[in-house]
């Protein structure tokens, strides 16, 4: 070895060992900061009952199946019901439709309500020794029953026909919704000690005033059933859709005729059609407008023609006169004319008719509700409609409404929606109600936009659509339910659609994407603003832009 | 976490790294693939800045700083003296396009002829940005630099340094972009796994040099993938090419180019822009080519490019 003695006159090398965290703040450059901030996804805010449609989902996806039913729950009492026979609003706002088709909500809902169905409602946390009394057990009435319950008074719910459920079981068939979907739901309610008081009806037996003597409050929720005169000739010759469905629910299958006609375009005027056809029918749909117009749900009218129901488009009954045991119905063609203040383009007679020969005709052209329990001072006017505020309640202060009596017809969820609303509005009067979570507590009303998505994170893909269960394969025959659930690995692809618009379902983006490691991972981000130099990657490439990103000195 | 993304950090906050800097992020994500068994070899770029000045430093494994054109030697002997003490870390030399494509080029390439066993990462963000965004070997052609103003942008092509590097017939050379992290953690991952000069050419932003926000950082990055400006792809052993990520949507670049104030120029000269619209298709085809030289059996190959190449 040579001698190395001289190494040690070498200056040393300069070693740095301050770590820069503490020392660098870098976040002194900052003027604009990312901010977490949930806001509304679409398909809530479409949603008559605002069901928090991403933050259930990913519940769902991460097997917290116990939380998303009760996040599900708090607004909606009864997935495995409207995940069946909704109208899907939220799927008509989805953010994902323009991209590659909305998500498959409704089914999704489904496979949340079969999923939990071992598990119970959330129950009251005390009580408040008020009573309540409901009155009628429709989708409105049993929603409205179980808020009264889950804020804490006892309930007791009237119902006139000899089973509770209302138009979920007799006017809704079997093969869209099983009774026994019913049944479980109802169930759910008495085990959380809910009474239910059957074969009594609102009238001369049980009038108003006694209920309102009997109980603290009274929830009316008796809906609409009472078919509307179309005011033509021989209209007494015409059967009551919605009657027919109520018998064939009570099991008398029988089919009035062979050559059967519908008139209406509405959703009953679907169900009686597809019923008549389930029962060896030959079925022509009559309605006054187009396909277009139709205000039944898209899916039963693809499914009724697929059934093999044929359709009458612009077509006017005029009169019916009974001739050699059949009916002929005379029908006057129309034409579509300017929009009606529904905005939908308006009927016009065009003088032209012709006769058409039926075994049955079944009117289906609207409902309405049944007033006469009523007295005037509850009125807009004398004889007229109720006066019902947004909250259900009405010029009695112990008397509230739900559903389509306050709505007139409407669909289940707004029912369900307008159940709770009531049943708030009771407690607000009261006294007792339920804790919100603190999501729901402050709950921002601003809607994210589509454009605010970042696609970058989702691959176009079809959505989930629930198949059709095979004739000979259903529960309960002909009848039977039609429409097969999705698989739990189905739903959890679909749930990965979701872009989660204004929810933080944990991705990880912002954390991985951040140059300045400011942020940390605690199941979500968290900011380090003594770093976070307000690059606003984050934000940008927040998928659902739950991360907001704001001025310095506005951020509240 | 939907990310396969280790939470745990080699670097700690309070970089000196612009807002939305592509290097800070790529050093950051480079580094949770090689773990903290790592030493970093650092000659003048950027990241001589981001790292802090004496006496700190935002990496929480050792730095070495160095001269420019020896970042490949410096990181040759710190490898060497690590395997005389018989300690199995990584030596990652860390240089920037001009470190690597022009002034560090002689080091690199001679330890890359040894297969000296050191990974060699060049974060490029094709100009020399630190010094105020002059032209380098790798700025592209029609882009703004403050050395090829407006009135005559660069002109040449970009230098091809993946061909050059493939030419040393190196065991591993991939290119990545912090853009598509899960890429660039298996691309870090696997050179780590390998033995010999392995090298990364990662394409990272620089907001303030490239003329655009900083919160479009990541996207850009995207576009330029998805543009196939910067196609992402492995060569092994110099001749065995398979490309990592085949764009699903075509994006034109001009999409690309548009966010960046860099390339104005080749908005105001239509021609130019076609032609280097059309040498973008030509390099993708040939890496599709190679590709498929590589891979004749595969069909994994999406069928437009199958049919049309």
């Amino acid at each position: 070895m040579s001698d190395l003695s001289h190494v040690d006159r070498y200056p040393e090398i300069p070693v740095s060992l301050l770590a820069s965290r503490g020392v660098l703040r870098t976040g002194e450059w900052r003027n604009m900061r990312p901010v977490a901030r949930e806001r509304r996804a679409p398909c809530s805010d479409a949603c008559p009952a605002a069901v928090p449609v991403p933050r259930y989902l990913h519940l769902l996806a991460q097997g917290r199946l116990r939380e998303a039913y009760e996040t599900f729950t708090l607004r909606n009492p009864f997935p495995a019901i409207t995940g069946r026979v909704c109208p899907h609003f939220c799927e008509a706002a989805c953010n994902r439709d323009p991209y590659d088709g909305p998500l498959s909500i409704r089914a999704l809902e489904r496979y949340l309500g079969d999923a939990a169905a071992g598990l119970g409602l959330v129950g009251p946390e005390g009580e408040t020794g008020k009573s309540v009394a409901v009155v009628g057990s429709g989708p409105a009435g049993l929603a409205a029953a179980y808020y009264l319950r889950r804020s804490g008074h006892r309930v007791v719910v009237y119902e006139k026909r000899e089973k509770p459920g209302g138009l979920l079981r007799y006017g809704i068939p079997e093969y869209r919704l099983p009774e026994a979907v019913v049944d479980a739901e109802v169930a759910r309610l008495g085990a959380l000690g809910i009474e239910f008081r059957t074969g009594v009806a609102l009238g001369p037996g049980m009038s108003l005033e006694a209920l309102k003597e009997a109980h603290d409050a009274v929830v009316v929720a008796t809906g609409a059933w009472e078919g509307r005169p179309m005011g033509m000739e021989g209209e007494s010759l015409l059967e009551a859709g919605l009657e027919y469905l109520e018998q064939v629910a009570r099991g008398h299958h029988t089919l009035p005729g062979r050559r059967c006609a519908v008139i209406g375009g509405g959703n009953t005027a679907m169900d009686v059609a597809r019923v008549l056809r389930r029962l060896g029918g030959e079925v022509t749909v009559l309605y006054r407008r187009t396909a277009a117009e139709m205000p039944a749900i898209p899916e039963e009218v693809a499914a009724a023609a697929r059934d093999g129901v044929r359709f009458e488009f612009l077509s006017l009954p005029r009169a019916a006169a009974k001739e050699a045991g059949a009916l002929r119905l005379t029908v006057e063609r129309m034409r579509l004319g300017e929009p009606d203040a529904s905005g939908r383009a308006r009927p016009e007679p065009t003088g032209e008719t012709v006769d058409l020969e039926f075994d049955a005709v079944f009117k289906a052209v609207g409902e309405r509700a049944d007033l006469a329990p009523f007295p005037d001072a509850m009125r807009q006017e004398p004889g007229g409609w109720l006066a019902v505020g947004s909250d259900g309640s009405t010029a009695d202060g112990a008397v509230f409404v739900a559903g389509d009596l306050a709505t007139g017809p409407a669909t289940v969820v707004e029912a369900i929606a307008r159940g709770r609303r009531a049943a708030d509005a009771v407690s607000a009067r009261l006294g007792g109600g339920y804790d919100l979570p603190a999501w729901a507590a402050e709950e921002s009303p601003d809607v994210v936009a589509p454009v605010e998505v970042n696609h970058a994170y989702f691959s176009r893909r079809a959505r989930v659509e629930p198949s059709e269960v095979p004739p000979a394969d259903r529960v309960g025959g002909i009848l039977g339910e039609e429409t097969a659930g999705i698989a739990a690995a189905d739903a959890l692809a679909e749930i990965e659609r979701c872009f989660s618009c204004g929810y933080c379902n944990q991705c990880g983006t912002c954390f991985v994407f951040c140059p300045d490691a400011a942020i940390t991972w605690d199941d979500g981000p968290v900011f380090d603003y003594d770093y976070c130099k307000g690059c606003g990657i984050c934000s940008v490439e927040c998928p659902g832009h739950v991360l907001l990103f704001v001025r310095e000195r506005d951020d509240g | 976490m939907k990310w396969d993304i280790p939470l745990g950090e080699e670097i700690h906050p309070g970089n000196l790294g612009c807002q939305g800097c592509g290097g800070a992020l790529a050093m950051r994500l480079a580094l949770k693939a090689l773990g903290p068994d790592t030493v970093a070899v650092i000659p003048a770029c950027c990241w001589s800045i981001i790292d802090g000045a004496f006496p700190v430093h935002a990496l929480k494994v050792p730095v070495f700083h160095t001269a420019f054109e020896t970042a490949a030697v410096a990181a040759s002997g710190i490898k060497a003296a690590k395997d005389v003490q018989g300690k199995a870390t990584t030596v990652i030399a860390w240089a920037g396009d001009g470190g690597t494509f022009d002034i560090g080029i002689q080091a690199l390439s001679g330890a890359a002829e040894r297969n000296e066993d050191i990974i060699y990462a060049c974060y490029d963000n094709e100009a020399y940005m630190n010094t105020g965004i002059q032209r380098s070997s790798s700025t592209p052609s029609g882009t703004w630099t403050t050395t090829t103003p407006d009135e005559r942008p660069e002109s040449r092509p970009k230098k091809n340094i993946m061909e050059i590097m493939a030419a040393h017939r190196i065991p591993y050379a991939a290119t990545c972009t912090p853009a598509y992290p899960d890429d660039m953690l298996r691309k870090f991952r696997k050179a780590k796994s390998i033995k010999g000069t392995r090298f990364l050419h990662i394409l990272s932003v620089c907001p303030p040099g490239w003329k655009m926000p900083s919160d479009r950082a990541i996207e850009v990055m995207r576009l330029a993938v998805q543009s196939r400006v910067f196609p992402l792809y492995e060569v092994e052993d110099g001749l065995a090419y398979t490309m990592s990520l085949w764009p699903t949507e075509p994006v034109p670049p001009e999409d690309y180019f548009r966010v960046q104030g860099r390339f104005r120029p080749l908005f105001e000269d239509p021609a130019r822009l076609e032609r280097i619209k059309a040498f973008v298709d030509q390099q993708w085809e040939i890496l599709v080519r190679r590709h498929r030289r590589t891979h004749p059996d595969e069909a994994g190959i999406p069928a437009g490019e199958a049919a049309a190449r």
